[in-house]
């Protein structure tokens, strides 16, 4: 407890500090320089990790965060006031605005951290699709800081668009539970945001960063309706939401909330609330998750603006490599089969796709799981946190010794996932699951800022990153690994690739988890044109196109970007500057908590 | 009207609208199992290096669940295939035929290896197919054998 009221000490001159925080534009390069916390970095990393920009990349995304927030705020005082109407009440005329407009305030609001220092979009900024935002952390450590530098996560910042079409997750086709079924739905790479409460997968995801230690740190769950309560919009969340803030909020909870999570074990409601109050705060968070998820349904996030759509309704026609990218796409390269875009799937040359375009908007995704066989990304910052931080929290005990399992890991509510609200049924189906990560869809997968038109060097490109642990740095990579991971496979890690083989090109490494890999891809038959066609194909389902202007992007706020574009290089290799010997497996074997639950990943021995 | 029954109104009419979105539009289905499913190439050896190796087959298309698996069950005694490996695929609903692909790992350099394949969905009703027994040797250490050629 002494460890406890210190740190609360120590953090109350943040709090009063954060409530009348400026904001960051008028900071000098010097400033820029400092980490934007009041207690001591946390860098457990050895040199090389961190990107050396990273400092400046972070108020850098800052800036833009305030930016959006900003147009947010104008757009709030500029509504026209919606008005309860009818039975049951509802929000007239502007009630779509007003949800739209509150979740932007409450996606772009920075006092929603402890330090007041990181909002949701801080890790999704529009520019990439709502991904991440900083290139040298695309390249280096996949995951990205959180409220309390540097801790970071596990995995790579996933896209927001088209995420509230995701369904509750469900077994499909289970006539009997204990055998299988397929699991569809969810949200999150490992699908621990269910929905199973709010029936609403992407509004339940929208309710785990903020109490996630490693992203924006509450330490509690009540954190969020005190700093709306605070907030200037508050009396608009209260019009939409119909609530209000009579919280008995405790004299510590300002103290509490400026304190990272993990400070407190595993309290996971420090702030002593009634049973009455506890409610209210929920009810709060709740509609926090629902705001946001409406934002991102709507079209500032998903608008189905892209020249696939164009196409779709005769307003665009494919170039050549596009069309022969979408052949292949549908066809030869299998693709259609997981990311589903409404055409049937012919495999051969001489077959007749007999399907036609759906009549619904294609979402590019079959909502389901698999387990591509990415190899172990030794970049991923999560491995190396496994001491202390300045309040005490270990934010991965397993060190080296984590490994990603992904959807089995949450079937199990293992480390680093969420509990399963379904484990009584659910979790004798892990090691079926092991591995399996999120089909995304492919829509904006190739968003970039306009300075910086593409993800593929030589550029001028944006470094993106891809799959669930970012070991692939560009489409060109991706596809060429869906179509030869089974044509150069070595039994090596990343990094390790015998002398004469390129990794990415011609050696790929053994896959992190080599239970229940995917088959339907490996050995696609594509060549080198066929992948650079598919890659054209994926790049025309970007939103923002207007066939009356086509080289100006109408997609909300994606004129934010204020960094730097990357040239030189080719996209077979971009990024493989980076790679970096992988850490003996034999010496750090899969730890317990992760690999010793049951029931045990099987067949195979997860290396 | 007090403000719990007005908070409980909007909370019903926002979740409406929150849930009009046509989330499921694109999950179809199963479709009708096929009522006869037959091996038409296959299994063959793919490529194998000294520790694991992939066998493939095509059969017509089963359809039923969307979700399949490719099975094998193997081992170096051909009275004796105890070991089974799984292969994760998608069908595709108008492909006329499938192709199922497995791999199986932990395997021992410059052995001969037996095995049978079949499928069956993801709810775990088998496709009704089951190969011979078929049998390949893996490479030495560090070396590879790739048997299938390239797909055009």
């Amino acid at each position: 407890m002494r460890v406890h009221i210190s740190i609360l000490v120590a953090t109350s001159l943040v709090a009063v500090l954060g409530i009348v925080s400026v904001p960051l534009a008028g900071f000098t390069e010097a400033r820029a320089q400092q980490v934007d916390q009041p207690l001591p970095a946390y860098n457990p990393y050895p040199p090389g990790i961190l990107p050396p920009d990273l400092e400046s990349e972070l108020l850098r995304v800052r800036r833009e965060v305030q930016t959006i927030f900003q147009r947010y705020a104008a757009e709030w005082r500029a509504l026209t006031p919606p008005t309860l109407t009818g039975q049951p009440p509802t929000l007239f005329p502007t009630g779509y605005e007003a949800v739209r407009i509150l979740g932007g305030l409450l996606n772009f609001d920075e006092n929603m951290s402890p330090f007041r220092n990181q909002a949701c979009a801080s890790c999704h900024l529009p520019y990439t699709g709502f991904s991440g935002p900083i290139p040298s952390v695309n390249l280096t450590m996949v995951a990205y800081p959180g409220t309390f530098r540097f801790r970071a996560g596990k995995r790579v910042a996933q896209r927001y668009t088209y995420s509230p079409r995701f369904p509750v997750l469900h077994l499909n086709g289970a006539k009997n539970p204990a055998v299988g079924g397929t699991f569809t739905g969810g949200n999150f790479w490992d699908g621990r945001a269910t929905g199973y409460k709010l029936q609403s997968a992407d509004a339940e995801q929208a309710q785990h960063p903020p109490v996630d230690t490693q992203e924006m740190g509450f330490p509690d769950t009540a954190c969020i309706a005190l700093r709306i309560s605070q907030a200037a919009y508050r009396p608009f969340f209260e019009r939409v939401w119909g609530v209000d803030f009579d919280i008995n909020f405790p004299g510590n909870a300002e103290q509490i909330c400026s304190t990272p999570g993990g400070a407190f074990g595993t309290t996971a409601t420090p702030i002593g609330l009634s049973a009455i109050d506890r409610t209210k705060a929920n009810n709060i968070f709740d509609h926090w998750g629902q705001s946001i998820s409406f934002l991102e349904s709507s079209n500032d996030v998903s608008p189905f603006t892209s020249k696939f759509d164009a196409f779709l309704r005769g307003a665009y026609t494919l170039t050549a490599d596009e069309a022969a990218g979408r052949a292949l796409f549908d066809g030869k390269g299998n693709c259609n089969s997981c990311h589903l875009d409404g055409v049937s799937t012919k495999l051969t040359p001489g077959q007749t796709d007999t399907g036609t375009d759906n009549e619904t908007e294609p979402l590019f995704t079959c909502f389901g799981y698999a387990n591509l066989g990415l190899p172990l990304n030794p970049r991923v910052a999560i491995f190396y946190q496994s001491t202390p931080d300045g309040v005490g929290f270990t934010p991965n005990p397993d060190g080296f010794r984590f490994r990603d399992l992904g959807f089995g890991t949450f079937l199990r509510s293992g480390p680093g996932s969420a509990p399963n609200p379904n484990a009584s049924t659910w979790q004798s189906l892990a090691a079926a699951h092991d591995g399996q990560m999120q089909t995304s869809t492919a829509r904006n997968v190739a968003m970039t800022p306009p300075q910086c038109p593409t993800t593929e060097a030589p550029g001028p490109f944006f470094q993106k990153e891809f799959f669930h642990n970012g070991y692939i740095k560009s489409l060109k990579q991706l596809v060429h690994f869906y179509n030869t991971r089974d044509v150069f496979p070595f039994n090596v890690t990343s990094g390790n690739c015998p002398a004469g083989k390129t990794e990415k090109v011609d050696c790929w490494p053994m896959p992190e988890v080599p239970d229940n890999l995917d088959m339907t891809v490996g050995k696609l038959g594509l060549t080198d044109q066929e992948e650079n066609q598919i890659v054209a194909f994926m790049q025309t389902l970007t939103d923002g196109f207007n066939p009356a202007n086509p080289t100006v992007s109408t997609y909300k706020n994606i004129d934010t970007f204020t960094g730097q574009c990357m040239t030189g290089g080719n996209a077979s290799t971009q990024g493989n500057q980076t790679l970096i010997p992988t850490f003996s497996l034999t010496q750090f074997p899969c730890a317990t908590d992760v690999c010793g639950v049951a029931p045990v990943p099987s067949p195979f021995k997860i290396p | 009207m007090n403000r719990l029954l007005l908070q409980l109104a909007i909370i019903a009419g926002a979740g409406c609208l929150l849930s009009s979105n046509p989330i499921i539009a694109q999950i179809l289905p199963p479709q009708k199992r096929a009522e006869h499913v037959e091996i038409t190439n296959g299994p063959e050896l793919e490529l194998a290096l000294d520790n694991m190796a992939i066998v493939r087959w095509t059969t017509t298309n089963p359809r039923g669940d969307d979700e399949h698996y490719g099975v094998v069950h193997y081992g170096t005694d051909p009275e004796d295939l105890s070991q089974t490996a799984k292969g994760h695929i998608r069908l595709n609903r108008t492909h006329p035929e499938t192709i199922f692909r497995v791999r199986m790992q932990d395997l021992k350099p410059q052995t001969t290896y037996y095995y049978t394949v079949n499928s069956m969905g993801a709810d775990g009703e088998g496709d009704g197919v089951k190969s011979p027994i078929n049998h390949f040797t893996t490479p030495g250490p560090g070396e590879r054998i790739t048997a299938y050629p390239q797909p055009k």
